[in-house]
């Protein structure tokens, strides 16, 4: 499970009293497969973020999940091939036509059109996620 | 008509290739097109020795790729593009380890001579195209190309005209929407896709250049096989370049794009296909049916 955090972050730890700024150089995509021992000393979960911070981010969990259901339908993967955010679709055998049809699908799913030479450009996942937010929030903005 | 290549083995190293046997250069306005199926090779050690061919940023890029079906035919691909254009090397026998490849400032692969102090290495261009069950490289001089693969079975998921609508020319959606039957229309929307994918990557500017729907491909009246190029804005068909659409294997179809000089008069391309097992055997198939 990949979770992706923005480039700079203000919020306050769940249990303590101080309020600690985290501010990163680039945006991380902090890979959790379980393990208990990160090598960063904060281990941190979308639900503990407060609701009350406006966070301008790299996509969404649930974006890239989603994302993720359609590249494996249009790809016909099977349940033991895994796809990450960081996925390339040439990785998992998309030609161009996958593609497109990988953005029409993902157009469909969030009410968004994508331009041609953006939407080619997608190669991961991560991409497509962090496009098709951008996009949405035009729509509503 | 089949020609068995019997490979030659290097006694003095057991990592030693066979030598590969050297072709003609095509000649002007005429491509080569080579193609492999995965399927046909099955041998363990052809695959080892195949891997030793790649340079190791290619080695990697193999390894990437999600499955061992997907690594063989990226392997493959590779290997295809290594060995054929070694074997075009009318002066010297090229060992196709030493090649060396960069990108054009699109991203287009391009051959990198920089190595060879040979100065009559001929103006070869490439380009490389797969599916799951088909591999293939057109092979031209002089003009560039680009070749387009699909397989002719292959199921659209979404709705054809809704993806002509989205990201074809008005013209070709006119032209797709006039089809009654779904069967044929879902072939003629593959057709035009391998066409148009072939230009595209002839042209070798990336896809920014030349959006789908700003041009339209259609059949050149009063032939057989023969196709136009009209941009979209213009309705103008310049003749810049040539197109040829096959069946290949009886499974797929491929298009081929090359930038026409003008001196072959509107010619039909002339397109020669070789079926190959790189090292092992070729195959020349003599029967290319224009679409």
């Amino acid at each position: 499970m990949a979770t992706s955090f923005c480039s700079s972050i203000s919020m306050q730890a769940p249990i303590s009293a101080t309020t600690r700024r985290f501010s990163l150089q680039k945006p991380v995509s902090i890979f959790n497969n379980g393990k208990t021992n990160n090598h960063l000393s904060f281990s941190l979960h979308r639900r503990s973020m407060p609701a009350r911070h406006a966070i301008s981010c790299a996509a969404k969990q649930e974006t890239v999940e989603k994302v993720s259901e359609i590249v494996k339908k249009q790809l016909s993967l099977t349940d033991d091939q895994v796809v990450t955010a960081g996925t390339k679709f040439t990785e998992l055998g998309a030609d161009s036509l996958d593609t497109v049809e990988i953005v029409m699908g993902l157009e469909e799913e969030f009410g968004i059109t994508m331009a041609e030479e953006r939407a080619k450009e997608i190669a991961t996942v991560q991409q497509a996620a962090e496009l098709i937010e951008e996009l949405v929030q035009e729509k509503t903005a | 008509m089949r020609t068995s290549v019997i490979s030659k083995m290097q006694r003095s190293f057991s990592i030693e290739l066979p030598s590969l046997v050297p072709l003609q250069l095509p000649s002007r306005m005429e491509t080569h097109l080579w193609y492999v199926v995965p399927e046909e090779v099955k041998s363990k050690s052809l695959l080892k020795h195949y891997s030793q061919l790649l340079s190791p940023p290619e080695k990697d890029k193999v390894l990437r790729m999600r499955g061992d079906e997907l690594q063989k035919n990226a392997l493959l691909a590779r290997t295809l593009v290594r060995t054929t254009i070694a074997r075009y090397q009318t002066n010297n026998v090229v060992d196709p380890r030493t090649l060396m490849f960069k990108k054009n400032m699109y991203g287009k692969p391009e051959v990198d001579w920089q190595n060879y102090k040979n100065c009559d290495n001929p103006p070869l261009h490439f380009n490389i195209s797969h599916t799951d069950s088909l591999i293939a490289c057109g092979v031209t001089v002089y003009v560039p190309v680009g070749i387009d693969l699909e397989d002719k079975g292959r199921k659209i998921k979404h709705d054809v005209l809704a993806l002509a609508e989205r990201f074809y020319s008005t013209d070709e959606v006119k032209f797709l929407s006039t089809i009654p039957d779904p069967e044929v229309q879902r072939k003629e929307f593959i057709k035009l896709w391998t066409l148009k994918e072939a230009y595209v990557k002839a042209l070798g500017k990336g896809f920014s250049a030349a959006p789908f729907s700003t041009f339209t491909i259609q059949p050149k009246a009063g032939t057989t096989g023969g196709y136009n190029l009209c941009k979209e804005k213009t309705k103008k068909c310049n003749g810049e370049w040539k197109f040829g659409l096959l069946e290949l294997a009886d499974s797929h179809y491929a298009a081929i794009c090359i930038e026409d000089d003008q001196a072959s008069g509107g010619a039909p391309m002339r397109v020669i296909v070789w079926k190959t097992i790189p090292f092992v055997e070729d195959e020349l198939i003599s029967e290319s049916r224009f679409l």
